[in-house]
């Protein structure tokens, strides 16, 4: 097990930013060539081991090998050993100045420079090829105030690459019978959005695609047997069935149709006069080898099975630009909006706009994009999931609640309700992000209000004369009558509940109003609160880091591995006073970040439900509470008063900073705040980007901001704007690493 | 804070592909010398609807159900003077080498008509899905994390029956990581070509040469674009083309073992095509023998309709007209009541278990035979019942693994939560062990068994 991520805690936990971005900036070295192992290792030898031995290899030899990094064996010949990845990542770490940590005497400018060189040129003598920009998992690191200073110049560097296609689109492009073909891809993980960084590709995921593909082809071609003779489905484009014939071999003419109906299909584009001719040559193979049946299915599947067909193809292929960068080109930025937004491939609108030069400007690109935003037939589900994982409030669902508090706790309908919520706020599409953090406004078992109102009423009407008579007679008391609103098992109870309302609202009336101090947005949703929550209680541990990190833009480091994070069990004290432990010097560090943050959450229990009051348990009345052989009845509890008062700090916009009573005030400041909607905007910007902000993303988020504020608040203008941005229109070639 | 591992971990695993192997081979060579190392097989036989608790019973053996369990005895006692469950009889021959494991629970699961990819993974598919049935795949399935540890050419082999005959491949209940399904092959005649294909005749041959070529294609295509590229863009396309050669590998490494396969294979049929779901299943036991007898795997898994797409499947060849669903609900058939149906239905597949057993008895291996190094295990993703709630589920385990697991034995573990109770976790991190494994738990921790030993292995079945 590799825990290189270990590596870099102590550095992390000394500063909230790092300077791993700010290194970005320096001019790139000129790498040494190394014509020979011998030459290479001389330099080694001179001028990189002495560095690495006086700094590095304390923590990273012998017996103590922090992060498994063991120095000592880690082979200098990149070539011929199999240490070039860690290097690389060494090259890194150091450049950026985050190792060694910041406890321990730094590097001279001379000493990172001999080993970044060194590193560098050998990579490039290994003639392998390790990524160039290992990307940081954590975005927020690059340094806020100069992605959005004006003034502030540094180097576009939005890298060129192949992206492998998202589970999403794969599924919606391709997969269209659940159970019979699967799944193949899965996200990389480890990054905000699930959309990020290089997934992997192994081996067997192409077996999965190979299978499909097989099945696919097969799907296309489907006939029936007449005799002898093969009756084609209806759908079956007429070019393939001459490619079945066995005792005919068809013509250049039609075989070239065929594969030119499959690449139009799965590739959205003619295929080229070399692709045909390979294409051609097997099919002729294939149907030698294994007949014309057989043969061409695995002709057809072969389509897609193309590198095209499994990746987003976003490759700096034209010519450089005076900055540097070249433009994708139209085809490929089709492409890019689309599957944005839409996981699917361009439609006619998109692919005629890049036709007739419709992408060549960020004007155009950005009205097409708006269009596309606003055509109503057109679903556009990745802007829905851009809300639930940047909220994360569907994992509500994960978080397994203590069944016996609240039985029917109904963690589904809570996420419907703020997908609807949100959904809301979209229509309207003003002040977006003051309205996600702001508004009173809520559904309340938006999917099943009705239908369970009305079930409700129907079975109480057509059992009223029996529970009128009962009463009359005596045989009910009102207690013991079934569906008075306040016995348990009532359908729905738990959901209405949780917005601390009675009943739900009737048909037409969502969504209602709730007390505007009660709750203020998305982070006030019954959802949110339950995502962000323990078994049974609170979390403001999570709520503090989520605030931290998505509102305020933050670095909270991982929980160092030396501490065992686990609140003292004392269930007789109010979390707040359990969470007194997190304020010891080691620990207050990074818990400064969080705590003051999450505790004004303590306004609601783990359901989202809004309280005063917090239970306990009431040790006596427990110790009290046994049967005639002293024999416990249970736990007893008792109801202790509310802190929930907070504050902001280190968020680097004084205007926001300072005490706050409870969440409530918290989130109206925050949706106040500049900095907090640059930070919002900075999220948008990953998701759609597919990668973390560099510093060289700076103009296209400036471009963003300006449009969103022009717009009043436009989430359809601002994902228009970034679309159009030269961040996401350009790239900047790749190189091997060394360049 | 994370760092990208990616670039770290690439750096560590290049290569491994062939590194991988060694390790294997030279066993196989010091094994074919003579010498120590004898391999090991696991086979799970995993059937839709559930196993009865009342019905792995012994003869004259008073049983109390769950809820009055309480404080129940551990049952440890051998078969050797009892007679078998009715259903279990076919295998009587081999009552030496039979366990009757009970009382082990999976509550993570959640239950229903099927635990789908939570059976063999003993984890959970989350709350908000209903009353279980969940697809969810949340982790590695234990025959996934066996394959890992007994890869073969095949590192897993899933074959089944599915009641739709026109599937080739579904995904139902074996899987090698979270959101990564294994498949189950349930075409016999997809089956046949996929694994014999390079000495099959007909379609079969057909499918694996086009898929030979396929293979070839793609290799040459990524690496005619891969010339173009650099960087990052050129290292992950890299990544797809080392799939491919590792994929081309195995098939010369199919090449190499042809005449083994010429030789044990098996030989095809009608059943492959029949529209009668037993005989379909019937050749897949016949495919899966002969697929370890030839050395192409050490982990198969047979499924019979397993899944929430498939179980309730009808077993039409056995004359039945009604599906498993209504045999579950209580439904008779044929005379027989449902509980008669349920012990038919599985006398079956134990009759289908005991020639796969004689199969690999008549090979010779080491000392013994193949069947001394191979361990069968025949469970339900229904757990113990048609609506399972996983309090129990119980299993039969044939073999002994060269002598590490004590057999001929009935073992019935205290009821859920009681003391001495234990978890499916906790079987089949025995069988990780029994495989090499050093792990002290699989799958999702029970977290309301507070006080219940989750971890660590069954060593009442350790001999």
């Amino acid at each position: 097990m590799i825990r290189i991520a270990s590596l870099c805690l102590v550095a992390a936990c000394g500063g909230l930013i790092s300077l791993s971005a700010l290194a970005q900036e320096e001019a790139r070295p000129n790498v040494p060539k190394y014509a020979s192992v011998e030459e290479s290792r001389k330099v080694f030898d001179d001028a990189v081991q002495p560095v690495l031995m006086k700094h590095c290899s304390g923590c990273h030899s012998g017996s103590t090998q922090e992060g498994d990094l063991d120095l000592a064996s880690l082979d200098p010949d990149m070539k011929a050993g199999t240490g070039g990845g860690r290097w690389a990542m060494l090259k890194k770490l150091v450049a950026a100045r985050e190792m060694p940590p910041a406890d321990r005497p730094k590097l001279s400018d001379a000493e990172i420079k001999a080993v970044t060189d060194w590193i560098a040129g050998e990579l490039k003598r290994s003639g392998r090829h390790f990524s160039a920009r290992a990307e940081f998992a954590n975005g927020n690191k690059v340094p806020h105030d100069k992605l959005f200073d004006p003034n502030f110049k540094a180097k576009f560097d939005s890298p060129s690459g192949l992206r492998r296609l998202s589970p999403e689109i794969y599924a919606a492009n391709f997969i269209t019978a659940a159970g019979v073909l699967a799944q193949p891809f899965t996200a990389a993980g480890g990054f905000a959005f699930k959309d990020m960084g290089a997934a992997k590709l192994d081996e067997p995921t192409t077996v999965l695609l190979i299978r499909n593909a097989m099945q696919l082809a097969s799907g296309q071609t489907g006939f029936s047997l007449d005799g002898d003779k093969k009756k084609f489905a209806n759908m079956v484009p007429s070019q393939f069935p001459p490619l079945f014939d066995e005792s005919k071999e068809p013509s250049d003419a039609e075989i070239a149709a065929a594969i030119s109906v499959q690449f139009n299909r799965v590739l959205g584009r003619a295929a080229t006069a070399e692709e045909t001719l390979r294409f051609a040559e097997l099919w002729r193979k294939n149907r030698a080898d294994a007949g014309a049946v057989v043969g061409t299915r695995a002709t057809l599947a072969a389509v897609y099975l193309l590198p095209e067909a499994i990746y987003r193809w976003e490759l700096a292929e034209g010519q450089l630009d005076a900055d540097g960068k070249v433009r994708l080109t139209p085809r490929q930025i089709a492409y890019a909006i689309s599957y944005g937004l839409t996981d699917r491939r361009p439609g006619p609108g998109l692919s005629g706009a890049a036709a007739k030069g419709g992408l060549d400007t960020r004007e155009g690109v950005e009205a097409a994009a708006l269009e596309l935003l606003r055509d109503p037939k057109v679903s556009k589900p990745r802007i829905a999931r851009f809300f639930r994982e940047y909220f994360g409030y569907g994992h509500a669902k994960e978080v397994f609640q203590d069944e016996k508090s609240n039985p029917e706790h109904d963690a589904t309908e809570l996420i419907k309700d703020t997908d609807k919520l949100i959904e809301y706020i979209l229509e309207k599409d003003e002040n977006v992000f003051v309205e996600l953090m702001t508004t009173n406004k809520s559904f309340v078992g938006n999917s099943v209000a009705a239908t369970l109102k009305k079930q409700r009423a129907d079975t109480v009407a057509k059992y009223r004369d029996k529970y009128d008579k009962g009463l009359q007679e005596g045989k009910y008391t009102e207690e013991s009558m079934p569906f008075k609103v306040d016995r348990r098992w009532i359908p729905g109870r738990s959901v209405y509940e949780a917005y601390n309302l009675g009943d739900f609202p009737d048909p037409g009336e969502q969504p209602v109003d709730l007390p505007k101090e009660q709750r203020a947005g998305i982070l006030t949703q019954p959802a949110w609160l339950a995502a962000n929550a323990k078994t049974d209680e609170n979390h403001a541990i999570f709520r503090g880091k989520w605030v931290r990190e998505k509102l305020l833009g933050g670095v909270v480091p991982d929980v160092p591995i030396t501490v065992d994070a686990q609140l003292p069990n004392a269930p007789h004290h109010g979390l707040r006073e359990r969470m007194k432990v997190t304020e010891q010097e080691y620990c207050w560090k990074c818990h400064t970040l969080m705590n003051p943050l999450g505790l004004t959450f303590e306004s609601y229990d783990c359901f989202g439900r809004f309280r005063t009051a917090e239970p306990v348990l009431d040790v006596e009345a427990t110790e009290k509470n046994v049967d005639k052989k002293g024999k416990s009845l249970g736990n007893v509890t008792k109801a202790i008063p509310l802190d929930t008062s907070g504050g902001i700090n280190d968020f680097g916009d004084p205007s926001a900073e300072g005490a706050v009573g409870n969440a409530v005030e918290l989130l109206h400041k925050i949706a106040k705040s500049e900095r907090a909607e640059q930070v919002f905007i900075r999220h948008v910007f990953r998701y759609f980007m597919g990668r973390n902000e560099n510093l060289g993303d700076g103009p296209s988020l400036q471009y963003a901001q300006k449009r969103y504020r022009e717009s009043g608040g436009s989430m359809k203008a601002l994902v228009a704007a970034i679309m159009a941005s030269d961040s996401f229109v350009c790239r900047v070639p790749s190189a091997d690493e060394g360049r | 804070m994370t760092l990208p591992r990616r670039d770290v971990l690439k750096g560590m695993t290049l290569g491994a592909g062939s590194m991988l192997l060694s390790p294997i081979l030279s066993k196989m060579q010091a094994f074919a010398a003579g010498q120590a190392v004898a391999p090991k097989r696991f086979v799970f036989v995993v059937e839709s609807n559930g196993v009865l608790p009342e019905q792995m019973r012994l003869a004259g053996m008073k049983r109390v159900t769950r809820e009055d369990k309480q404080g129940y005895p551990f049952v440890d006692e051998s078969l050797a003077d009892k007679q078998l469950p009715v259903s279990l009889e076919p295998v009587d021959r081999w009552k030496d080498r039979v366990t009757i494991v009970q009382g082990l629970s999976g509550r993570v699961c959640g239950g229903g008509h099927s635990n789908n990819f939570m059976a063999l993974g003993a984890f959970g598919g989350g709350r908000g899905n209903g009353n279980g049935q969940s697809r969810k795949i949340n982790g590695e399935t234990v025959d996934g994390a066996l394959s890992r540890e007994l890869p073969g050419i095949f590192p897993h082999i899933g074959i089944g029956m599915s009641k739709r005959i026109e599937d080739n491949v579904i995904y139902n209940i074996s899987a090698i990581g979270p959101d990564r399904p294994l498949p189950t092959m349930v075409s016999p005649s997809f089956a046949y070509s996929n694994l014999f294909g390079s000495v099959a005749e007909g379609n079969s041959r057909d499918l694996y040469a086009a898929n030979a070529n396929l293979l070839d294609f793609m290799r040459d295509d990524i690496r005619r674009v891969e010339s173009r590229l650099a960087g990052q863009e050129r290292e992950q396309l890299g990544a797809y083309l080392e799939t491919y050669e590792t994929l081309r590998n195995r098939q010369s490494r199919l090449n190499e073992v042809q005449h083994t396969l010429r030789e044990r294979g098996p030989v095809a049929s009608d059943k492959y095509t029949s529209a009668v779901e037993i005989d379909r299943l019937d050749a897949m036991f016949d495919i899966g023998a002969c697929a370890l007898i030839c050395g192409l795997t050490n982990v198969l898994t047979i499924s019979s309709a397993a899944g929430i797409r498939d179980f309730d499947v009808t077993f039409s060849g056995l004359g039945l007209k009604k599906d498993k669903h209504m045999i579950g609900h209580g439904s008779s058939d044929q005379g027989r009541t449902y509980f008669e149906l349920y012990d038919m239905i599985r006398r079956w597949h134990f009759e289908r278990i005991a020639e796969f057993m004689a199969k690999l008895e008549r090979v010779p291996e080491g000392d013994g035979t193949m069947l001394d190094n191979t361990l069968i295990v025949y469970l339900s993703d229904g757990a113990e019942g048609h609506h399972s709630r996983c309090w129990e589920w119980p299993m039969v385990l044939l073999g002994n693994l060269g002598g590490r697991l004590r057999t001929g034995r009935y073992i019935d573990y205290p009821s859920y939560g009681a003391r001495g109770h234990r978890t499916i976790s906790n079987m089949y991190t025995t069988w990780l062990q029994l495989a090499g494994s050093d792990r002290e738990f699989f799958g999702q921790v029970d977290t309301n068994l507070a006080g219940i030993e989750t971890h660590g292995p069954l060593e009442e079945l350790l001999a």
